[in-house]
């Protein structure tokens, strides 16, 4: 196994890719009682269209949540009754492009791991139980159709793009959940749950070798069937309708501004982009920033503003959210200090600190299992080895940011999203 | 290990040495009964305090600073802890062995805190006006914002109406109309009171030698002329009756908030009993109500309970299709009847208590999981540390569990219905 020693974070790491194609990494956090263990997927909410052994197929949208939610079926058996029975919390989630499965526990990681292994691999996929889910998931559509925060981003990305899948809700709609069948979830299953697509990632007091020695076994014989899925999409960086507003039961307008930004190609470039839009965000609009100051001061944002960089793969786009009486002066505002600096450019003291900052969070980030761990398994699947980003901040300067700004916040490239209280008659 | 030392009359400093991790953490709090006419000052106070000071004058100063010192973070920190509201500031910085050479973050780190807590911006004895304003409209917003998460709201309007005459009825942020009455000198006369007379109670995670930490916060409070008024000690739920209303709102799925009493309270024995009766009654993915209530019967999304120790409360919580309410209720009196006559098996037991033993096994493993525990167990009176928790917790048997159950009584219920 490949151990790798970063002084700089002070953090060793294992890894190895198995026979299988899996690719284990391990973070051993001596002294520690929890163990922190993901499982997961290079396939998310965005992957619906792919072939499989040469055939083509395009899956319903919201089938990689719903596959989620299944895999926890096993004939006969309880999945969450026997991993608390061992003392663990197994969950999950499903993002754009990404599935996790994971458990925490302090006693019993051994056993804990093979079952996580188990289920996770083993696809088992009734009518009854398919068409029971629909319901589940349906009052789960209901509840964010009840979220002001889940409605303001749908709608703005959803206006924003005009082909990438992100316009699809993860959760899919009722309408494409009700396509959903064991065949599809079988299929998605086999294309996308084998070893070669697939990452272990533990944080904790283990014994890696352990780990490596269960992985191989476990997934030795698994197939790996040759898949293709589509992963990225023709999208003009022109936003078509650069406004939207819908009206829900809540208090104060909440809005959120995208900027369509070039998708991030994968390794360290991506990274370096990523922390340019970031530190980008940071001059314009953070906490530190004047104008930051003078919209809080006027009133016109308050302690629920904030934005920053989103990526998905084949999409990335600069944000900025909050609540205020007027969205359209916050935007306006923004626009026209985003002209400022870009034609003045940010001061190297200014710079420094953004810079320090950002690597000081991200090294704090890592007492966290759930952060870091999640960390590690987004960059790995961009091809990126999370523990070198100090050096990736090393490599950005001042200009880079410049010319971001430039760049990308501009009319041209933008949309707003607001969410406003019900007009009263 | 925890470490207690008394700084001065009133000023307890608890500190945790914990050298694994790669950022410390300091609380600072000062302890008030919490009671409406003082609920909403002591909300606002530390978002006031972090608006500026003397070296640091406004956001962007204060921003700047905490940028300078790697990125720490500096926060308001208010809190409910049985009868009591909290107040005050909290920060977590990265250790000095991660800085460049020559830098140092601890020592800058404490003095900032001290100037923030203790030097706000101040004009003609008050604090400024535009700060003590702007900080009235964020608590504003986010009290009126506690609508747009139903599940929340719907909590809230049950607990309010089960304890109206406890003070754990009170919102933890005030209310819209006492925030509206503070004003610039009020708040100040206020801060000014409370520095002098309540409590303090100081915790530090991280590598330091208690001493050290001592040391650094010692001028604090040195020149304040304190006068510490005792706290009246905590007390159970405060019963007054109970209810059984419904509310309309154009929302798509309901929320079924039921509220029950019980005597026992983390002070009293029968505490870990009842924590592991709510555990397996509704307290995660495998406990009755999800396993029965959602999983079995699909009459709701999701289901849980909680268990409100310092008080002696237990409230469920459901989202619902809204014609479901009355079997869903139902459905929740049947599993508490379960539990009460001992109807849960032996694999149900031991489920709930290692999802107890490995949440509190894995309290060593985070700087806010350690404050949260030891910083909160001070106040609120529960007499066990982890390790003593974890024997109760095993040593704990069904009928200590049943017996916990019997003592629970339904005592309120709100429903949030769609209007569809």
């Amino acid at each position: 196994m490949e151990k790798i020693y970063y002084p700089q974070v002070g953090e060793t790491l294992y890894k190895e890719k198995l026979p299988c194609g899996l690719q284990i990494a391990i973070l051993p956090r001596p002294g520690f009682t929890k163990k922190l263990c993901y499982l997961v997927t290079d396939y998310g909410a965005i992957h619906t269209a792919f072939t499989l052994e040469g055939e083509k197929i395009t899956a319903p949208g919201g089938v990689a949540h719903y596959l989620e939610h299944k895999l926890f079926d096993m004939p006969g058996r309880d999945i969450t009754g026997e991993f608390a029975a061992l003392g663990a919390v197994p969950n999950a989630f499903t993002s754009y492009d990404m599935t996790a499965y994971y458990f925490s526990c302090t006693e019993n990681f051994r056993e804990n791991l093979a079952l996580l292994m188990e289920f996770v691999m083993t696809p088992y996929f009734t009518e009854e139980s398919v068409a029971k889910e629909q319901g589940i998931i349906g009052q789960e559509i209901g509840m964010n159709e009840d979220s002001p925060e889940n409605v303001l981003f749908e709608t703005l990305v959803k206006t924003m793009y005009d082909s990438h899948p992100i316009r699809t809700p993860i959760l899919g709609t009722r309408e494409s959940i009700a396509q959903i069948t064991p065949e599809v979830l079988s299929t998605c299953h086999q294309a996308f749950y084998r070893p070669d697509n697939m990452l272990l990632c533990v944080i904790g007091d283990v014994d890696a070798e352990l780990v490596r020695d269960m992985a191989q076994e476990m997934m030795e014989k698994l197939p790996c069937p040759k898949v293709e899925s589509v992963r990225s999409w023709d999208e003009e960086m022109k936003a078509q309708t650069p406004y939207v507003k819908v009206n829900m039961e809540v208090a104060m307008p909440m809005f959120q501004l995208g900027f369509k930004c070039e998708p991030l190609p994968n390794g360290a470039e991506g990274v370096h982009q990523e922390i340019v839009g970031d530190l980008a965000a940071e001059a314009l609009f953070g906490e530190s920033s004047p104008l930051y100051l003078k919209l809080y001061e006027q009133g016109l944002i308050d302690a629920s503003f904030g934005g920053g960089f989103e990526t998905v793969e084949g999409m990335a786009m600069l944000t900025a959210t909050g609540d205020s009486e007027d969205p359209e002066a916050v935007r306006d505002a923004i626009l026209q200090e985003a002209k400022r600096l870009g034609e003045t450019g940010i001061t190297e003291e200014d710079f420094l600190r953004m810079k320090r900052s950002a690597l000081g969070r991200r090294i704090r980030g890592l007492d966290s299992f759930e952060s870091t761990c999640f960390r590690i398994c987004a960059y790995h699947f961009s091809k990126f080895d999370y523990f070198e980003i100090p050096e990736s901040y090393r490599l950005v300067t001042k200009e880079h940011l410049q010319e971001f700004l430039q760049r990308v916040v501009t009319e041209g490239r933008m949309c707003m999203a607001v969410v406003a209280p019900k007009e009263v008659n | 290990m925890l470490k207690i030392l008394q700084v001065s009359p009133g000023v307890t400093l608890r500190c945790f040495f914990d050298d694994r991790f790669k950022q410390e953490g300091l609380s600072l709090q000062l302890v008030r009964p919490m009671c409406k006419q003082e609920a909403a000052m002591n909300a606002l106070l530390p978002a006031v305090l972090l608006r500026g000071c003397k070296s640091a004058p406004d956001l962007r100063a204060i921003t700047q600073r905490l940028d300078d010192l790697y990125g720490a973070a500096v926060g308001a920190q208010v809190r409910r802890v049985g009868d009591y509201q909290t107040t005050g500031l909290s920060c977590s910085f990265m250790k000095d062995r991660y800085a460049l050479e020559g830098d140092q973050v601890f020592d800058p780190m404490m003095a900032f805190l001290q100037e923030m807590f203790l030097s706000p911006l101040t004009r003609d004895g008050a604090f400024c006006e535009e700060f003590v304003e702007s900080e009235k409209r964020n608590l504003l917003s986010a009290i009126a914002a506690q609508r747009n998460d139903k599940r929340a709201y719907a909590a809230q309007q049950m607990i309010a109406r089960m304890c109206k005459a406890d003070s754990f009825g009170i919102p933890r942020l005030g209310e819209k109309e006492d925030v509206e009455t503070i004003t610039a000198q009020s708040l100040y006369d206020h801060y000014q009171k409370i520095l002098r007379e309540s409590p303090a109670h100081i915790f530090y995670v991280g590598p330091a030698e208690p001493e050290t930490v001592a040391e650094k916060l010692a001028p604090m409070f040195a020149g304040l002329d304190r006068k510490t008024v005792t706290l009246p000690p905590q007390t159970g739920f405060y019963d007054q009756g109970g209810c059984d209303e419904t509310e309309v709102m154009d929302v798509a799925q309901g929320k079924l908030c039921m509220g029950f009493a019980t005597p026992v309270t983390l002070r009293d024995e029968g505490f870990v009993a009842t924590q592991l009766f709510n555990t397996i009654f509704g307290g995660g993915m495998i406990s009755k109500l999800f396993m029965k209530v959602r999983e079995e019967m699909s009459l709701c999304y999701d289901i849980g309970s909680s268990y409100h120790g310092s008080k002696g409360i237990i409230t469920v919580s459901a989202g619902i299709d809204n014609n479901m309410d009355k079997s869903v209720r139902q459905e929740i009196l049947r599993q508490l009847e379960a539990c009460q006559r001992g109807e849960f098996t032996p694999q149900e037991l031991e489920a709930a208590k290692q999802a107890l033993l490995s949440q509190l096994k894995s309290t060593h493993d985070s700087p806010g999981a350690i404050e949260g525990y030891y910083a909160t167990a001070a106040l609120s009176g529960l007499p066990l540390t982890p390790e003593e928790y974890i024997r109760e917790v095993e040593q704990a048997t069904a009928e200590d569990v049943a017996a916990a159950a019997k003592q629970v009584k339904p005592h309120t219920v709100y429903f949030l219905k769609g209007d569809v």
